[in-house]
């Protein structure tokens, strides 16, 4: 078999056990709800207002997408190589006449299929209602931004996920390492800065450098900056950065996504091609 | 009237007389006060100057086109009861200090209806022309930068004029100087800077217009007596623009009106400002705006009833440190309709039994430290404010109380509507997306056709 459909046959096998996995399937069935819940509710506004924006559903869905995406990327991507070196379905698999990047890459193409799917069943059920209620974009591409967007976050965090699964031994350790993780990126690094920001009176352009340092952020931003053409709505630091960066923001925050993608995913392999415990 | 079927009856019977070329600038010099010229279809070159009271029409459906080339201001208007209809004019100068314009008037009784302006600096610009109408014009701005276009429309010292039905975009602003007891109605203004700009004015109505996508919706400043009613104002959200801002008004009366998606709904600075003077506030609906009121902290004498305030990010903000006072939420028991209020009403009076009050930590931290807005979305957010909720301890002092909030929005009046979205093309994307999602579920659950692994 050439090296392609070996990374194929083992991605297939990858999206196979997604779909059994529990707390995949858990996050999708969540995901999907809430964002059909947040879509509904801006159904209930336009029957008072005639208008429902998408400008504010579409922030609803981005407060979801913080909070969801980068906890269910995290989890599966702990526990990809982890849990299987737990029970040792590794060892068989690598003992096949097959290299280890194939592994690697079969599996990271699986999971990131996986999430693609989740995101795709989440953002097609509320773009439905959101449709149905009126409140659809203006313009449809703005959509398929947002949902690239937060896939992009979500590759990003797939990888450091399987940066921690490949320095760990157990499935257990590696998730909780990855919770411990979505609280930083979701919580302790914003109130972090927050609470930098006020004690050291930072400027706000360092402010907003520093901000650039957590994805979640940078996501955040990025379909901010696609929805209202502004970030005006981020106050000073915000309408800093469009005066300051203009035309190439949005490259910054797609090129620092993709980083966040694709750096921790080599770290990752790099550990995982030398390991020697496999 | 009865001339203009006469000359219209001419032009038909003598078919010739269409044929020739007409010239406008010599049946403008042979006119008569009264007289009416209907002018066939044709390209005709300005610059027009106009010093006796005529009435100018371009033959019904035929819209000659006036064109100063580029050069000046195409027609000027030096003569009281000039009327002027149904032309396309374009080709102004671009120099702002020779106000470069479509149309100036400097008389009184002007009357412009039904034209279409276009390359212009300025559009229509009554000055000192009081007791004018402009009615049913289209202008569009010269597509320069913001600072160096003209106004679409200005009105300067031209009191008790009537502005209707005109559509205006891509311009800077619609502005109205020192021109009382005007009516702007049922006007449309797009992608401009300032929606409708009102400088030093008294009792002036502006109702039922359209103001989306400006800088600025409508911008009051200085004067008596403004009422802005039935307005729709959406995403107007320039870098320091609002919905309606109202700076140093006596006894404005906001009602209404349909603040959607603005950066702001309403900025109150300072007003009322004498005195024994008000603002009310009443009957209108504050949408998915950033934020819906923005208040200087020491704004007072505000009657604020009556409205609903729908999921905007914050329901009212102070522009600055401080709580508001003197101010009153509600009118004869009646509050207001807040979407995030988490009170009851056990009486079943419709009103909340317990008060509406605005007080969050994160906003509160924000009015301090304004930077911190770009964490705006983020969870972190939310955590601050669920942490001062379990912990009173931090918890800011309320910005507000609406002691009577209104368990369910009340009716509303309607205002001039938008186009829906495109309902086909989000429907295929959104379709797109539960295809692929279902197209990779398949992927998964159909077993490999090799023997693999």
């Amino acid at each position: 078999m050439s090296s392609l459909s070996i990374i194929w046959t083992l991605a297939q096998k990858e999206l196979r056990d997604a779909l059994r996995n529990r707390w995949f399937v858990l996050y999708t069935v969540a995901f999907a709800a809430l964002a059909l819940a947040f879509s509904y509710l801006s159904l209930a506004g336009a029957g008072i207002a005639g208008f429902a924006g998408f400008g504010r559903t579409a922030a609803s869905l981005i407060n979801l997408v913080l909070l969801i995406i980068p906890l269910m990327a995290l989890t599966i991507g702990a526990q990809s190589i982890s849990s299987e070196l737990e029970r040792g379905t590794m060892s068989y698999l690598l003992a096949q006449p097959i290299g280890r990047v194939e592994v690697f890459l079969g599996k990271y193409l699986g999971l990131a299929l996986s999430l693609l799917a989740s995101l795709a069943l989440g953002f097609g059920i509320s773009g439905v209602v959101m449709v149905l209620s009126g409140s659809g974009a203006a313009d449809p591409s703005a959509y398929i931004t947002l949902v690239a967007l937060a896939y992009l976050l979500s590759l990003a965090m797939l990888s450091v996920g399987f940066l921690i699964s490949a320095l760990t031994r157990k499935a257990s350790v590696s998730v909780g390492i990855g919770l411990f993780l979505w609280l930083g990126f979701v919580f302790l690094g914003d109130l972090g800065m927050m609470g930098t920001s006020m004690a050291m009176k930072m400027p706000i352009g360092s402010l907003f450098a520093m901000s650039l340092t957590n994805p979640s952020q940078v996501f955040k931003m990025a379909a901010i900056l696609n929805i209202n053409a502004t970030l005006d709505i981020l106050g000073p630091a915000g309408v800093y950065a469009v005066h300051h960066y203009g035309q190439s923001l949005l490259a910054i925050f797609l090129a620092t996504l993709a980083l966040w993608a694709v750096v921790p995913a080599a770290l990752a392999y790099a550990r995982f091609a030398n390991r020697g415990d496999l | 009237m009865l001339s203009f079927a006469l000359i219209a009856a001419i032009l038909a019977i003598f078919p010739f007389a269409a044929a020739q070329p007409f010239d406008l600038q010599a049946a403008l010099a042979g006119a008569q006060a009264g007289d009416t010229i209907v002018v066939p279809a044709g390209n005709y070159a300005g610059p027009l100057v106009i010093d006796t009271p005529v009435t100018l029409i371009g033959a019904p459906g035929e819209r000659p086109v006036i064109d100063a080339g580029g050069q000046g201001r195409v027609i000027t208007i030096n003569a009281p009861d000039v009327t002027i209809r149904g032309f396309d004019i374009r080709g102004s100068g671009a120099s702002l200090d020779r106000e470069d314009s479509g149309i100036t008037s400097l008389a009184a009784r002007t009357t412009v209806e039904d034209n279409h302006l276009e390359d212009v600096l300025f559009g229509i610009y009554l000055q000192n022309a009081p007791d004018s109408i402009v009615r049913g014009n289209t202008v569009v701005g010269k597509p320069l930068e913001m600072g160096v276009r003209g106004d679409g429309l200005r009105l300067w010292y031209s009191a008790g004029s009537l502005v209707e039905g005109n559509r205006v975009h891509d311009s800077r602003d619609m502005i109205v100087w020192y021109s009382p007891d005007s009516v702007i109605r049922g006007n449309t203004v797009e992608r401009s800077r300032y929606g409708l700009h009102f400088m030093v004015n008294e009792n002036v109505l502006i109702e039922e217009n359209i103001l989306r996508d400006n800088s600025v919706g409508i911008y009051l400043m200085y004067g008596d007596g403004y009422t802005v009613r039935n307005n729709l104002l959406f995403n107007n959200r320039g870098q320091s623009g609002y919905g309606l801002g109202i700076k140093d008004v006596d006894n404005a009366v906001v009602e209404g009106n349909y603040f959607v998606a603005n950066r702001v709904g309403i900025y109150n600075d300072h007003s009322p400002l004498a005195p024994g003077a008000t603002t009310r506030t009443e009957d209108n609906l504050f949408a998915y705006n950033d934020i819906a009121l923005w208040m200087l902290p020491l704004v007072e004498h505000n009657t604020i009833a009556g409205n609903v305030f729908q999921e905007n990010g914050e329901q009212v903000a102070l522009a600055g440190e401080g709580v508001l006072h003197n101010n009153s939420w509600s009118e004869a028991g009646r509050g207001n309709y807040w979407s995030d209020y988490a009170g009851y009403d056990a009486n079943g009076d419709a009103v909340g039994d317990v008060p509406y009050v605005a007080q969050s930590l994160y906003e509160d931290l924000l009015a301090k430290n304004p930077e911190l807005r770009l964490f705006q979305l983020s969870p972190a957010t939310d955590a601050i404010d669920l942490a001062a909720r379990a912990f009173p301890l931090f918890q800011p002092r309320p910005k507000m109380a609406d002691e009577h909030p209104l368990m369910a929005p009340p009716a509303l009046p309607t205002v001039p509507g938008l186009a829906p979205p495109p309902l086909a093309a989000n429907l295929a994307v959104a379709a797109g997306m539960l295809l692929l999602a279902g197209l990779l579920l398949v992927l998964g659950t159909r077993r490999s056709w090799r023997n693999g692994i």
